[in-house]
């Protein structure tokens, strides 16, 4: 039952990247981006062709990270430049990753056997390979929180924030809006797509289609760490997000522990999903009606 | 970041505000074109506190929109301090141009607190013009530091504003009132040459617009700075800036000084809203400027 909640664990950081990113675009920058179902299968084909063909673990991580800047530029680059709606330049984006991320890796599935050297050399902490993955990727999650705990506090993080809460007010004040939305959400897509390495490293295979609901995976996180843990300032906030990964996987594994069939897992997320936003609990820009793009 | 003072009069050497020949126009519903603007001219002196009436749709908005440059002429110049204001970028323009909008909602980021909006204001004087300034500018400063808050705690406590002790709560927990006065605060911060004042007042009760416009002159007292403000009030009009002019349907139909203005009748002044419109007695233009 322990390797029940320890595998959840290690899952939910896996996703972590992918709900920090989803916060960065949709709470941060208030852009609904879809690219991140792209983006995630893209960073996982991206590490596991690379792993697959002996490449250091860091390398395939960072080149992973840098396609998925380079597909969340893309979307930005096709809104801010061609005026193309936020939501649409995403689909777009993410239409045609899934041709791009399938040339990459092939073929549509790449198994990864070997478990990375870096993660064996950490302490196992008595529970094992499970326990060592722990270690790596608390260590990487709260990395990432760190560093964007960062870049947010600096000129540019507060310029990235203003812009998602009052763009009119951010141009007023010298703000770009072109660069700062195109630069948020490449950011945003480099975290998601390093999620998508890190599972594709963890579950040990890539598939093409990993990246297909993502986005409604990272909103579940997001809905969830907020609602426990109602953080009130930026840092805090980052670590609810991924708390709320953690405990997203762990329903999901209490799930299918009680029965649920693991094809069904999408449909019962969405239904869940569903459910906060028909009750007005999730404000999410573009997806709930009657939401404007300036928070009230 | 600098130590200078937040708030300082900018040179005062320089002229001030001059639209020169300036024409705009619309498209209406269906295949219509209405021209607003066109061969308009107005000069402000550098230093002078211009107000602007004028009833809906007189233009009084878009003028204010064409020399923030929200809004693109397509004919004429805008001028401030002798520098040409159209094709200027964002940044340069924020550098130059305070404005404080008619909703209190979009002058400031109700999801930020009170020190970073005045951090986010600060920054328009260190923008980035190049992709090297704009790495390291990026990243130059984490925010809002001790001495910044020091800084705005000492500049908000001078100006009277009760937000000193409120620096880290979010700016839309505060009233209408307060983040006007707070809009206008960041408006002003780092000297701009121009402060554009867009019916600053219209969404406030009569107390918080009197606390606002007592601000406003303070502000605008203590900087130099040259202002345009726009309003509906008439009380306003009459009593607050150096200089009252009135647009109607993109021409300027009165133009009062100081002096002048305290000899306006009020009911006479309204009575000129609307669209039978006769020139007034006094359509010579003072301090230089002409009508279109």
């Amino acid at each position: 039952m322990f390797s029940l909640w320890i595998g959840a664990y290690d899952q939910g950081l896996a996703y972590a990247g992918l709900a920090l990113g989803t916060y960065l675009t949709l709470r941060v920058l208030n852009f609904p981006d879809l690219t991140v179902d792209g983006s995630f299968a893209l960073g996982g084909g991206t590490a596991a062709v690379l792993i697959s063909q002996g490449a250091p673990v860091p390398v395939a991580l960072g080149l992973a990270i840098l396609f998925g800047c380079l597909a969340g530029t893309v979307t930005g680059l096709i809104h801010t430049r061609l005026g193309v709606n936020d939501l649409f330049a995403g689909i777009l984006t993410t239409t045609g990753l899934y041709s791009i991320t399938l040339r990459l890796m092939g073929r549509s599935n790449i198994p990864l056997s070997e478990t990375p050297a870096g993660i064996l050399a950490l302490p196992d902490l008595g529970l094992g390979l499970d326990g060592q993955w722990a270690v790596g990727l608390t260590l990487a999650t709260l990395g990432m929180i760190l560093l964007i705990s960062f870049l947010l506090a600096t000129d540019f993080g507060l310029s990235l924030r203003a812009l998602g809460n009052n763009p009119t007010m951010a141009r007023a004040n010298g703000i770009n809006q072109r660069r700062g939305l195109t630069v948020g959400i490449a950011a945003a897509n480099g975290l998601v797509a390093l999620a998508g390495a890190l599972v594709a490293t963890y579950q040990g295979f890539a598939d093409v289609t990993m990246g297909i609901g993502s986005l409604i995976l990272g909103l579940g996180m997001v809905i969830i760490g907020e609602s426990v843990l109602r953080p009130r300032s930026l840092p805090w906030a980052l670590l609810a997000v991924s708390v709320g990964a953690i405990l997203f996987r762990t329903m999901i594994a209490i799930a299918l522990q009680l029965g649920l069939e693991p094809v069904d897992l999408k449909l019962a997320t969405a239904l869940l999903l569903l459910i906060a936003l028909a009750f007005g609990r999730l404000r999410i820009p573009g997806l709930s009606a009657d939401q404007g793009r300036q928070e009230q | 970041m600098s130590s200078a003072p937040a708030l300082s009069a900018p040179a005062l050497s320089v002229p001030g505000l001059s639209v020169e020949e300036l024409s705009w126009g619309h498209p209406l519903p269906g295949s219509g074109w209405r021209q607003l603007f066109s061969g308009f001219s107005l000069s402000c002196p550098p230093g002078q506190f211009l107000v602007v009436i004028g009833s809906n749709g007189s233009g009084k908005s878009t003028l204010l929109n064409l020399v923030a440059g929200t809004l693109r002429h397509s004919a004429g110049r805008i001028h401030l301090g002798g520098r040409p204001l159209h094709r200027l970028r964002d940044h340069q323009r924020a550098c130059w141009i305070g404005r404080v909008m008619q909703n209190p909602l979009e002058g400031t980021c109700p999801g930020l607190t009170v020190a970073e909006n005045l951090r986010l204001a600060e920054r328009r004087n260190r923008p980035a013009r190049f992709a090297a300034g704009f790495l390291i500018s990026a990243f130059g400063g984490i925010h809002p530091n001790g001495g910044d808050r020091r800084r705005y705690r000492e500049l908000l406590g001078e100006l009277g504003l009760p937000l000193a002790d409120r620096l880290d709560e979010p700016v839309g927990q505060l009233s209408g009132g307060q983040r006007q006065s707070l809009s206008l605060v960041m408006a002003t911060l780092g000297s701009p040459d121009l402060l554009l004042l867009d019916e600053h007042t219209a969404a406030l009760d009569p107390r918080a617009e009197a606390t606002v416009m007592a601000l406003t002159d303070r502000l605008v007292r203590q900087l130099g700075t040259t202002a345009l403000m726009v309003t509906h009030s008439l009380e306003q009009a009459l009593s607050h800036g150096d200089r009252l002019v009135m647009l109607h349907e993109g021409g300027l139909i009165g133009d009062w000084n100081a002096a002048e203005r305290e000899h306006l009748d009020p009911a006479a002044l309204r009575s000129m809203y609307g669209a039978a419109i006769v020139a007034p007695q006094s359509s010579s233009a003072p301090d230089g400027s002409s009508a279109s």
